[in-house]
């Protein structure tokens, strides 16, 4: 699913745990360890990656270590563009401050940027994080046939204990302010019938993907996909929320949050964004 | 305080009981067939009105709707919240989100929507603005008018009409609804400065101070205000009744703001339609919420609103079958024109484009809110205003069929 995972490594406090949850995905997904470094290439700094690597049982085989000079988050996207890097690792801090987030810290630069998949992980563990409740975004969205064929790819190779796909009714509100003009039953066959529609969409998707093994829930709410998923996922305590993204942002969007940004802005847990 | 006495309460409760008795009737025959309850409500009003009531039953007509003046200056106070609670709820109707997840292609569609019939309105008032009946003394701000009156895009009918043919999640539903919404946003705004301006030449604010502040109202109450929103609102579901303490304080703000525009020489329902999009683009204002404003505002003052249409205007004395027919010809060609060129320009096959070119032709609610305040101020005269309520009324009947047949157009 991921032949080539990166890690920006930083040797800041947070590199050792983010060693350790990068080392379980390699040997997950069987895949080749890109570990990215902005900064000068000295000897010293050599050994100590190959310290870390060894503290860590990295092969170093199937390491390839990149060094570039230069703005970090710009640096790091560039490597991962060269490297064609399937999936990038980042922490990130769950609570930015206000000026912070409208100017942009590295971390958010990378995921609103990256041209791969990005997971964001808010706590990063020595012990390495269990993904047992994955939430998936199940909204009619282009990009949401990939999401979920990945999203469920990805729970089955980390063995989640449930997945839940929540899916949202567009405009619930404008939908059934309209509807009113109806007989009470007839809005209540509209709103059973608003319902159905995004159950029968997701079903429909499934249908083609393999999902034996995992224990899945569809859930329907209405509301904007990226509020609703983040209050879910604080609700249930998710290990890791899913979704997709075919689109940069930029400054314009985190003025005006909406969809994804509103995520970034909150973090509600792990993060893991897919591109197509 | 002055208070109504006995005769005037007891007129004033038999003009609101029968307005919406009537109205009622009338939108459940529109329901019958089909039709937005708007429609019918508006027929309503013109049938208890001048128009038909009036010619044949004069004395009963007059009673109602004549004999008392304090009523009928009471009424009026209820026609005007009723606006104002519209507007409101157009407000609440646009979605952000939708309108930037559908970005570029809607505000192609949307832009040309309005460039087009506003172009051929201004040049064709402001080169005939007797024929038409635009105020000859105000002629570039009545001109310009009169092109955005018939630009606008009723969102709530158009609504209806992608979801009755099942069209309201696709692509080109979405692209309609969202380019409906720009429409409805730049209309306002637009509608706002050019009404200021109008006033300005009786001591209003001038040009710039009034598009600054417009604008600097916009930007602030998009921004901070919804971030003050987004402060309150969780306060206000967690610790107050609901959806009473909601209710009446989403309903307060709305009347704020909709004074405080007025006090800054902007009008009232610039306001309240501005704070609507903030409160609805709040993430913590439920669709539970939004549905039960929609429903309470949809079925009490929106019946009041579209009845005190027929009430106002005498449909018949002042129809003008020149002014009507070059109205509903210029109204709906430009409209169809100017969002299917938007729609090719975004790249929509043909037949994608026709449909959004009728979807987006849809008109019915806020363009005749806007054709009342114009006639109001002296914009407009009576039989241009008959002219732009038909040309709502034919527009929204038409919309649905031409989508529907425009959809199984095999090209």
């Amino acid at each position: 699913m991921f032949p080539k995972i990166a890690l920006a490594v930083a040797f800041s406090p947070r590199m050792e745990a983010l060693l350790a949850e990068t080392k379980r995905l390699v040997e997950l997904f069987h895949s080749e360890l890109i570990l990215i470094h902005i900064g000068e290439k000295t000897d010293e700094l050599e050994a100590e990656f190959k310290k870390a690597l060894q503290r860590h049982g990295i092969e170093e085989s199937r390491t390839k270590i990149i060094w570039k000079d230069g703005k970090p988050g710009k640096m790091i996207l560039q490597a991962c563009k060269e490297e064609k890097v399937d999936l990038l690792v980042a922490g990130a801090m769950k609570d930015e401050g206000f000026l912070k987030y409208y100017l942009g810290s590295v971390g958010r630069k990378i995921i609103r940027k990256s041209p791969c998949a990005v997971l964001t992980l808010i706590n990063p563990k020595l012990e390495t994080t269990e993904f047992s409740k994955v939430v998936l975004n199940g909204t009619q969205l282009e990009i949401t046939p990939f999401v979920l064929a990945n999203g469920v790819g990805f729970s089955r190779e980390v063995h989640a204990d449930q997945v839940h796909i929540l899916n949202e009714i567009k405009m619930y509100g404008l939908q059934m302010g309209t509807a009113g003009e109806d007989s009470e039953e007839e809005i209540a066959h509209t709103r059973r019938q608003l319902v159905q529609d995004e159950m029968t969409y997701v079903q429909d998707i499934l249908k083609a993907i393999d999902t034996k093994d995992l224990k899945i829930n569809i859930k329907v709410t209405g509301g904007k996909w990226a509020v609703e998923l983040g209050r879910f996922c604080e609700k249930i305590e998710a290990d890791l929320l899913v979704v997709g993204d075919d689109q940069r942002l930029t400054f314009f969007d985190r003025l005006f949050p909406h969809d994804l940004e509103d995520l970034l802005s909150t973090l509600p847990c792990n993060l893991l964004i897919l591109k197509n | 305080m002055e208070t109504l006495n006995h005769k005037e309460v007891i007129n004033l409760l038999l003009q609101l009981a029968t307005m919406l008795i009537v109205a009622r009737v009338f939108a459940e025959v529109a329901r019958k067939f089909k039709q937005p309850a708007v429609i019918g409500e508006i027929l309503a009003g013109i049938i208890i009105g001048p128009t038909i009531f009036g010619s044949f039953f004069p004395a009963i007509q007059e009673y109602l709707f004549s004999s008392h003046p304090m009523s009928n200056i009471a009424l009026d106070g209820f026609v005007q919240i009723s606006v104002v609670l519209l507007l409101f709820i157009a407000g609440l109707e646009v979605e952000l989100q939708v309108v930037w997840n559908q970005g570029k292609n809607a505000l192609k569609i949307a832009a040309a929507s309005m460039a087009l019939p506003i172009i051929a309105g201004f040049v064709l008032a402001y080169a005939f603005p007797e024929f038409l009946g635009v105020n000859i003394n105000d002629r570039i701000v009545a001109s310009t008018f009169f092109g955005l009156a018939i630009s606008i895009t009723a969102l709530a009918v158009v609504a209806r009409i992608l979801m009755d043919l099942n069209l309201f999640k696709t692509q080109t539903g979405l692209l309609i609804i969202a380019a409906a919404m720009i429409v409805d946003v730049l209309g306002w705004i637009v509608f706002s400065v050019i009404l200021s301006l109008s006033e300005s030449g009786k001591g209003g604010l001038g040009v710039w101070p009034t598009i600054g502040l417009t604008l600097a109202f916009t930007f602030f109450m998009l921004t901070l205000g919804k971030g003050l929103i987004n402060k309150t609102l969780p306060w206000i579901n967690k610790k107050l009744a609901w959806p009473g303490g909601l209710l009446s304080l989403s309903l307060a703000s709305c009347f704020l703001a909709a004074s405080f525009t007025e006090f800054i020489g902007i009008h009232a329902i610039f306001g309240a339609f501005i704070i609507g999009v903030a409160l609805g683009d709040s993430e913590f204002l439920t669709e539970k919420a939004k549905e039960i404003l929609h429903q309470f505002i949809n079925n009490i003052f929106a019946p009041i609103f579209f009845v005190s249409i027929g009430l106002k205007v005498n449909f018949i004395e002042a129809f003008d079958p020149g002014i009507v027919g070059i109205v509903v010809i210029v109204g709906l060609l430009t409209k169809y024109w100017g969002a299917y060129l938007g729609g090719r320009m975004a790249s929509l096959p043909r037949k994608k484009a026709i449909v959004v070119g009728f979807g987006l032709s849809t008109r019915g609610s806020m363009d005749i809110i806007l054709g009342l305040i114009a006639l109001e101020n002296g914009l407009i005269t009576e039989s241009l205003f008959i002219g732009l309520v038909i040309l709502a009324l034919i527009s929204s009947i038409s919309s649905g069929p031409l989508m529907g047949w425009a959809e199984k157009l095999k090209i």
